[in-house]
Formats: structure tokens, C-alpha cells, sequence
């Protein structure tokens, strides 16, 4: 009784023991091997002085860059449709690509904060303690990124969609007005 | 002759002999409170990630835009015609320009390889 109590506890302490191993080296798709922990732990320092000039270098794109695209839609779209709109004209289309922008632009917002937090957290670990850890916040700080890059390429797409939607508008506008408007 | 009265002696309860400490008391935790909420909305509401006077980012600081005041707003009143679609055009542009000169967050500065975390292939 006393040797398979023993043995019952022995296959547990062993299952939780392996699974603990498991869950720390394959956090990503293929566990690590040693060499690739060593590795990681030789160059994750100057990997994050790397992370940390991105973080910065980021935050300020995103302040210049933000300030643009906002003023894209609250100086330049909307006013132009709220005065087209007030002059009882047909600004459906105009009005789509406005909203199709926005929404595009509040996700770009949201994107950026997620992957700022990513990153702030990756920088945050001790990566010679805990290397596999850093490795997998570095990867998805930097799925998150690219899906802000997404973001910015959809917004320029918007910018470009609007102004042929302009231009289709105001033939279609001075058409009508015998080119005078 | 003594005019003086005789006041009744109350019996003060504790928080009547500590109101000033009960005061103070109140007043920290309100303020602490008030700042609690206050930090979990600049951070919740992505206020922190364009803040550029957090520590780390002093480099940086002085690049940042101050104001885009280069172009007037658009305005959105007043009569459709030919010069004002054309002021809009000029504009759009200008500012459409600017938007699209930079690709921004492109490129892959955090893959394993140029942040040299992975293995050199063989």
C-alpha cells in the first residue's frame, strides 16, 4: 500500500514537474534548445538598448505622425462634407470614406497602444533570468507593430480613396452648375 | 461681585478631541482617490503613449511636432463654388502630401535576427 502510495506520488511530482518544463520552453511554436537560450541571453542586452531607442523613436513618429492624420479628417474631410452637406448636396460617398478613415484611424490608435504596452513589458523583463519570456514579448511586440504598419498603410489608402471621391464629386458638381459651382 | 458663569463641562467624544487628524485623514484619501483615477485614465485612455516627458524619451522631445498650424482649418460654411473646391484641392494636397511621406512603423527592427536572438543560420 505504502509503495504504490509512493508511486502514485512519484508520477504526479514527475507529470507537474514536466509540464512546468514544457510550458516554459515552448512558450513559442519549437521549444528552445540550450544554445538558443545562450544566445539570447549574450545578446538580449544590447538587444533591448536596441528596443529602447525603437520605443523612443516610435513614441515620437507616432506623436508627428497622429497629429497629421487627425488633422486629415477633423480640418480637411469633415469640414468639407459638412459644407457640401449644408449646401443640400449628395455627399454620400464623401461620407463613407470619412467614416472608413476614422474607424481606421481609431484602430491605429489602439493598435499603437497595444503595441507600446508590448514593448514596454518586453523591456521591463529581466531577459538573462528569464530569456524564453523576453523572446516571446519581443515577438509579439513585433506582430504588433506590424499590425500598426497595416494600420498606416489603410490610412493611406483612405487619403487616396478621398480624393478621388472628390474628384468625382465635383465633376459630377460643376457638371451640373455648367462649371461655375 | 464675580460675574463669572459657570460653563457646563461637555465630555468630548474621541473624534471631537481628533477632528483636525480626522480632517487631514479625509483629505489624503480623497486626493489619493483622485489619483488613482487620474493615472488609471491617462493610461487606460492612451493618453501615456503620446507623452512625451516620461522619463526615456528626453531625446526625443524636442523633434516633436508643437503644433501642425502650417495650413488653416477648411471652412465648413458658406457657398460651393469653383475658388473654394480649388482652396480645398490645394489644401488636401498639401496635407495629403504630408501624410503619405512617411511610411511609418515599417521595416522589421524587431526580428529575432537583426536584434541578433536567434541562432546565426548555418
Amino acid at each position: 500500500m505504502t509503495i504504490l502510495k509512493k508511486s502514485i506520488i512519484a508520477v504526479c511530482a514527475a507529470v507537474v514537474i514536466t509540464s512546468t518544463f514544457f510550458n516554459v520552453a515552448s512558450a513559442q511554436d519549437t521549444p528552445m534548445t540550450d544554445a538558443q537560450i545562450k544566445q539570447i541571453k549574450g545578446s538580449c542586452v544590447s538587444a533591448k538598448n536596441t528596443m529602447a531607442q525603437l520605443h523612443a523613436s516610435d513614441a515620437l513618429l507616432r506623436v508627428n505622425r497622429g497629429q497629421i492624420y487627425e488633422s486629415m479628417t477633423t480640418k480637411l474631410m469633415s469640414r468639407f462634407n459638412d459644407r457640401a452637406t449644408s449646401s443640400h448636396l449628395k455627399t454620400d460617398d464623401l461620407v463613407a470614406v470619412n467614416q472608413n478613415y476614422n474607424a481606421t484611424l481609431t484602430l491605429f490608435r489602439s493598435d499603437y497602444q497595444a503595441y507600446e504596452e508590448s514593448l514596454s513589458a518586453a523591456l521591463k523583463i529581466d531577459c538573462t533570468k528569464e530569456p524564453v519570456t523576453f523572446y516571446d514579448a519581443v515577438a509579439d511586440a513585433r506582430r504588433k507593430r506590424t499590425q500598426v504598419h497595416v494600420d498606416v498603410i489603410r490610412l493611406h489608402q483612405f487619403i487616396d480613396d478621398y480624393k478621388s471621391t472628390f474628384e468625382s464629386f465635383v465633376t459630377d458638381y460643376l457638371g451640373l452648375n455648367g462649371g461655375n459651382g | 461681585m464675580d460675574d463669572k458663569v459657570e460653563m457646563p463641562q461637555t465630555e468630548l467624544s474621541f473624534w471631537d478631541q481628533h477632528r483636525y487628524l480626522l480632517l487631514i485623514a479625509i483629505s489624503i484619501a480623497i486626493a489619493m482617490f483622485l489619483v488613482g483615477v487620474s493615472m488609471a485614465l491617462y493610461t487606460n485612455s492612451g493618453a501615456a503613449q503620446l507623452d512625451l516627458s516620461r522619463p526615456g524619451y528626453s531625446a526625443v522631445t524636442s523633434q516633436a511636432v508643437k503644433n501642425d498650424n502650417d495650413f488653416d482649418n477648411y471652412s465648413n460654411s458658406g457657398a460651393l463654388d469653383k475658388t473654394s473646391i480649388d482652396e480645398f484641392r490645394t489644401l488636401y494636397d498639401r496635407q495629403a502630401t504630408k501624410a503619405k511621406a512617411v511610411d511609418a512603423f515599417k521595416g522589421d527592427p524587431l526580428d529575432p535576427a537583426a536584434l541578433e536572438l536567434s541562432l546565426p543560420a548555418n
